[in-house]
């Protein structure tokens, strides 16, 4: 656990995530307060990292849960073998029948098949999905909730009980309560807007693209390299290009790319010429490339 | 300070807070109070960084109220320096020599009981200099039931025996310093009240923008409502993406069904359903162009826009005199520049002024492979059409040919059919005919729109 703010800035830097002042305030809140986070914010800045950071730095388990459309209890929170219970009954046929043999009647077999049921719906025949996983498993982790906007309402209302008690009912077993409660981090491109009961059991995040010495820092904690002239040049550039109007603007992830295979390229400098050639690797869109290429007086100085 | 005062200082120095990002319209429940209580206990709160972050990440839960928060968040927690607004820097540097930072602070905490004793109605009304009358007016009383020390300045306010700092025994200084210390109080005064107004100025200035005729706005004002429009189309996005979630499950889906559990020997052990299709419209708008209309057209366009992933297709098209189609416009620039490139690049008059007749032969004859069953047409213009060929032929046809027809009328109702205006007889083919003036009744019609085509 982290002891401080500036602990875990130190902590997450140790693993190569470098956390703003204001992402490590609400990391070392939610540890303390034991509170889900709602983390929001561009594509690519961050927000999955973030949570693989925490797993790596605090050195505990990553519970990952891709969400999707369409995905329910049985993706999210356990599933029954049905295959497996089927072919438990066929291979026990032969008992169940030695054991029905003495009963005369309907009534009294039902009654003895009802009292040994429990047998097929124990956890022997359950498949625990991430969020059991993280619950059951006795031991601190990270439940890393993805793109949690891909869900279905549905499933979002279903994740309150998870979130605010940290517990999950089985109808045919029973509740299942924790008492090291996992670190739960949510993210959303805010493709849909979360349901209020979700949003007020979460601390909020909003990681919006660095700033220009954050994105430095990085950039040459990553790459280190790409010498501190080249790495000064690049992040230069980048937040000059996000500047312009363009329908996607280039994150984090994407500056990554372009220092490395600028370093793989051999090159120790960012001139305008080489920087207009590997566009592409941070623009996805002709337009966007174009529109820059169209505006290179102002954005490749060096 | 012993820490339980300093305690309940800072927890009602949070609820203030607390109630001005509500004044402003950010919805903060119970959770999250109690979310930052907890907070506030594991965190040093001399960082500023730090404190800004614990407020805003337990209080504010949508990111669209970021903005919002951070100017809250500067108003009301850096104001307290600026008690000095308005002193020449020697004065100050005299004035702090003489009197300890005490006094500041000891009519400060005074001046803060003071006025939260006051019905919040009179700090609205009131100016600075009656509350400040008021204050001290009100001053005696409160001495006899024990007032600080540094009170004692005012006991014989306007003589000049102010007692507590004059070490100098001259009568001029106490003057000075008199006249130094009102004008202190009546900074604090202001501030306080701003301070306290924040929220509530914040969410006025918005709905005043809202709600202001169109045509009236400024173009200072404009680019504000650029922000605004912003925020609003996001949120007004999500509640409408968020209605239409609701209606997702359709029937079995028997094929499925029956394929996946073969494997449990026919016996549906899985279901599976249909997922309805989602039910976007399709819309077509129309906006003319010409100068009388032109500040509605910009809103209307800036809006469907922000809208544009709700519905399935939206065909965008212009006109003052001739149709012109501007779908393309947008897909490649941001509604800002395409608006404004717009006017520049394509040439809507031929003639003299709107002609609706004739721009909507145009329609059909060019661009009728955009109306289908599921379209809603959507009309922003006066109606005015300079005394020119209706062209209702054309227009019954659009309305045959799709599901609705709207009209958006900028006009005041009483001057529809009055001069040239063809409302009426346009408005006979229309679903509605609607009167706009602000941005809310835009917003509002198309927040409709979606519950209608049901």
């Amino acid at each position: 656990m982290f002891t401080s703010v500036e602990e875990a800035i130190k902590e997450l830097e140790k693993v190569k995530y470098i956390a703003s002042k204001e992402i490590a305030t609400t990391v070392y809140l939610a540890l303390k307060l034991e509170k889900p986070v709602l983390v929001e914010g561009p594509a690519g800045v961050g927000k999955t990292e973030l949570a693989k950071c925490i797993a790596s730095a605090l050195n505990i388990d990553l519970i990952r849960m891709q969400c999707y459309e369409g995905l329910d209890e049985s993706k999210a929170l356990y599933e029954w073998e049905y295959a497996k219970q089927l072919l438990y009954t066929q291979i026990l046929k032969d008992k169940l029948s030695e054991i029905m043999g003495s009963e005369e009647t309907l009534k009294g077999s039902i009654e003895k098949l009802t009292s040994s049921e429990d047998v097929f719906f124990s956890e022997k025949f359950l498949i625990p999905r991430p969020i059991l996983q993280s619950i059951t498993n006795n031991r601190r982790s990270v439940l890393l909730i993805d793109e949690i906007d891909k869900s279905d309402s549905e499933f979002e209302a279903f994740l309150l009980e998870v979130l605010s008690d940290f517990q999950v009912t089985i109808p045919e077993l029973g509740t299942f309560k924790t008492d090291v409660k996992p670190f739960v981090f949510l993210t959303s491109n805010s493709a849909r807007e979360m349901s209020d009961a979700l949003k007020r059991r979460c601390l909020h995040l909003y990681i919006d693209y660095p700033t220009l010495e954050l994105e430095e820092k990085i950039v040459s904690l990553k790459v280190p390299d790409s010498g501190p002239r080249m790495t000064r040049q690049i992040v230069e550039t980048v937040q000059r290009i996000r500047k312009l109007q363009l329908k996607k603007e280039p994150s984090i992830s994407e500056t990554l790319d372009w220092t490395k295979a600028l370093v793989l390229l051999g090159y120790q400098d960012l001139d305008p010429a080489i920087a207009m050639e590997t566009l592409n690797f941070i623009l996805k869109y002709e337009k966007d490339i174009k529109l820059a290429i169209s505006q290179s007086k102002e954005v490749f100085l060096n | 300070m012993n820490p339980v005062i300093n305690q309940s200082h800072i927890s009602g120095k949070l609820f203030e807070f607390i109630e001005i990002l509500r004044d402003a319209n950010i919805t903060i429940s119970a959770d999250e109070v109690i979310a930052l209580f907890n907070a506030v206990t594991e965190i040093e709160l001399e960082e500023k960084n730090i404190f800004r972050q614990t407020l805003k990440t337990t209080l504010v839960k949508d990111y669209t109220d970021i903005p919002v928060f951070d100017r809250c968040f500067d108003e009301y927690f850096s104001s307290r320096q600026r008690f000095f607004d308005g002193m020449d820097s020697d004065d100050l540097i005299n004035f702090t020599d003489r009197v300890s930072n005490n006094v500041v602070n000891e009519i400060d905490s005074q001046l803060e009981k003071f006025i939260d004793s006051l019905d919040p109605a009179i700090l609205l009304e009131k100016s600075a200099e009656e509350i400040m009358q008021m204050f001290l007016d009100d001053l005696p009383e409160s001495d006899s039931s024990g007032g600080g020390e540094g009170m004692g300045i005012f006991r014989s306010r306007g003589g000049a025996t102010g007692s507590y700092y004059s070490r100098s025994e001259s009568g001029e200084t106490d003057q000075k310093n008199m006249d130094e210390i009102l004008a202190i109080i009546k900074n604090m005064i202001n501030l306080k009240i701003t301070r306290r107004n924040i929220g509530k100025t914040l969410k006025n200035r918005e709905d005043f923008l809202l709600n202001k005729f169109i045509y009236q706005l400024t173009p200072q004002e404009i680019k504000e409502m650029r922000e605004i429009v912003n925020r609003f189309g996001q949120k007004l996005k999500s509640r409408i993406s968020l209605r239409k979630k609701r209606v997702k499950h359709g029937g079995i889906d028997i094929k499925r069904t029956f394929r996946t559990n073969l494997q449990y020997g026919g016996v549906p052990f899985k279901l599976f359903y249909k997922t309805k299709k989602i039910d976007r419209p399709q819309l077509v708008v129309m906006v003319d162009v010409s100068r009388s209309v032109n500040q509605y057209s910009r809103f209307m366009l800036l809006l469907t826009y922000s809208l544009q992933s709700l519905f399935s297709k939206v065909r965008t098209f212009a006109f003052i005199s001739n149709m012109v189609e501007i779908t393309d416009l947008f897909r490649e620039m941001d509604p800002e520049r395409a608006i404004n490139s717009m006017f520049t690049d394509i040439n809507f008059t031929y003639g003299w002024g709107s002609n609706y007749g004739r721009c909507f032969d145009q329609f059909i004859e060019n661009h009728s492979d955009a109306l289908t069953r599921k379209t809603s047409v959507l009309i922003l213009g006066d109606a005015r059409n300079n005394d020119n060929d209706p062209g209702l032929d054309s227009f019954q046809k659009i309305h045959d040919k799709t599901r609705n027809v709207f009209w958006l009328n900028p006009d005041k109702k009483h001057l529809w059919d009055w001069n040239d205006s063809l409302a009426s007889l346009y408005g006979y083919y229309c679903k509605e005919m609607k009167e706009v003036n602000n941005f809310l009744d835009l917003s509002g019609f198309i927040d409709k729109l979606f519950i209608d085509t049901k």
